[in-house]
């Protein structure tokens, strides 16, 4: 749900990396602290482990200036992706307007996949909203790896909702911003 | 199909908040004041000369209260109504304004827990009306009908550089 604030002329919305463990959504977000403009970005907060496992989430605002009189922000989010962080999921997705699905591409990967993305459901399911109401880009991450899925193999499995899917690479940045281009004007179009 | 509907901020409703943040800094002598939505966006703050980075408060703030109240789920409580963090010179001290909004306390050693405790609790019996009987003024504002062009033309501009580069690299 954004925060429009017409009194300080402010519109903020909450964009959240969701996907198995180590399916690439903190790298995703770090590859876009490191090359967007420093100005257009706050500061990335991050809420890990030792052995760097994303904990609790990844934070980082992004500005997209003024439009039409408006501060435009995006707040980017990761979620743990590890099963057992579920409480923790779910608190991240709170208010949230737009989901990216980021899928591990590896054929190995199947399962965590299918069970990350109907804990996806279920979490939205149980917070009264539904991905069809969302903006939702599903990446297929890890694109540059052997003995991968093919595109259209995991459309089948993971798009239920006809939604736009893009290749990627976060590694490299292949697909990074096309897939947050792609859901920052979703989330625009299906809020007031 | 039917837009979604966000936390919308009025005029009215952000200079009675200012005003009512103003005072309560004043009586309860803390340092820095912001009220946030528990999706962790702030919405205004208060403070002569600490500009804390108010982004990632807002966001980490909403979080740990969010956290917070699952802790009370736990251990079968209805709630935890705060969450108060005690350094060495500075104090944090959030709480629930209403579904929707919390608000963002910091204070130093020059006043106590206690009164700053007291004058809050009397300070969200004056927001909580505030954010809750706003719908019907607030559904009549409406966001400029060029905004989603306009924004998605930033959005490619904001972009575009970066794409390339991230192309070239692969």
């Amino acid at each position: 749900m954004p925060l429009i604030n017409f009194a300080a002329r402010e519109i903020n919305y909450k964009i959240v990396y969701y996907g198995c463990g180590l399916c690439g959504k903190t790298t995703n977000i770090q590859y876009i602290h490191r090359k967007i403009n420093p100005q257009a970005r706050g500061k990335l907060v991050s809420i890990a482990t030792e052995e760097e496992r994303t904990l609790y989430f990844d934070f980082l605002p992004l500005s997209l200036g003024t439009v039409k009189g408006m501060q435009t922000r995006f707040h980017l989010y990761t979620v743990p992706g590890q099963s057992y962080y579920n409480a923790s999921r779910k608190l991240v997705l709170q208010g949230v307007d737009g989901v990216i699905f980021v899928a591990d591409s590896q054929i190995t990967r199947l399962d965590e996949n299918v069970e990350s993305y109907l804990n996806l459901w279920d979490n939205l399911l149980a917070q009264g909203d539904d991905l069809t109401k969302l903006g939702f880009v599903i990446q297929m991450n890890k694109r540059d790896l052997t003995d991968i899925f093919s595109v259209e193999d995991l459309n089948e499995l993971l798009n239920h909702t006809n939604s736009p899917v893009i290749e990627a690479c976060a590694v490299t940045g292949m697909g990074v911003f096309e897939t947050l281009k792609t859901v920052s004007k979703q989330v625009i179009a299906k809020t007031s | 199909m039917a837009k979604r509907k966000g936390l919308v901020i009025n005029d009215r409703q952000l200079d009675l908040c200012d005003d009512l943040l103003r005072k309560l800094k004043e009586v309860s002598g803390s340092t820095f004041l912001a009220l946030i939505s528990t999706s962790g966006q702030p919405i205004t703050t208060a403070s002569d000369d600490y500009h804390p980075e108010t982004l990632s408060l807002a966001s980490l703030a909403a979080s740990s209260f969010a956290a917070t109240q699952q802790l009370a789920r736990i251990l079968d409580e209805k709630e935890f109504t705060l969450l108060f963090h005690e350094g060495k010179n500075s104090n944090l001290h959030v709480s629930q304004v209403s579904d929707q909004v919390l608000l963002i306390i910091t204070f130093g050693r020059e006043t106590q827990v206690g009164k700053v405790r007291l004058y809050t609790q009397r300070a969200i019996e004056v927001l909580k009306p505030i954010f809750e009987n706003a719908d019907e003024e607030n559904d009549l504002l409406q966001v400029d009908e060029g905004y989603e062009a306009s924004a998605g033309k930033m959005i490619d501009d904001l972009f575009a550089d970066v794409e390339g580069e991230a192309d070239a690299t692969h």
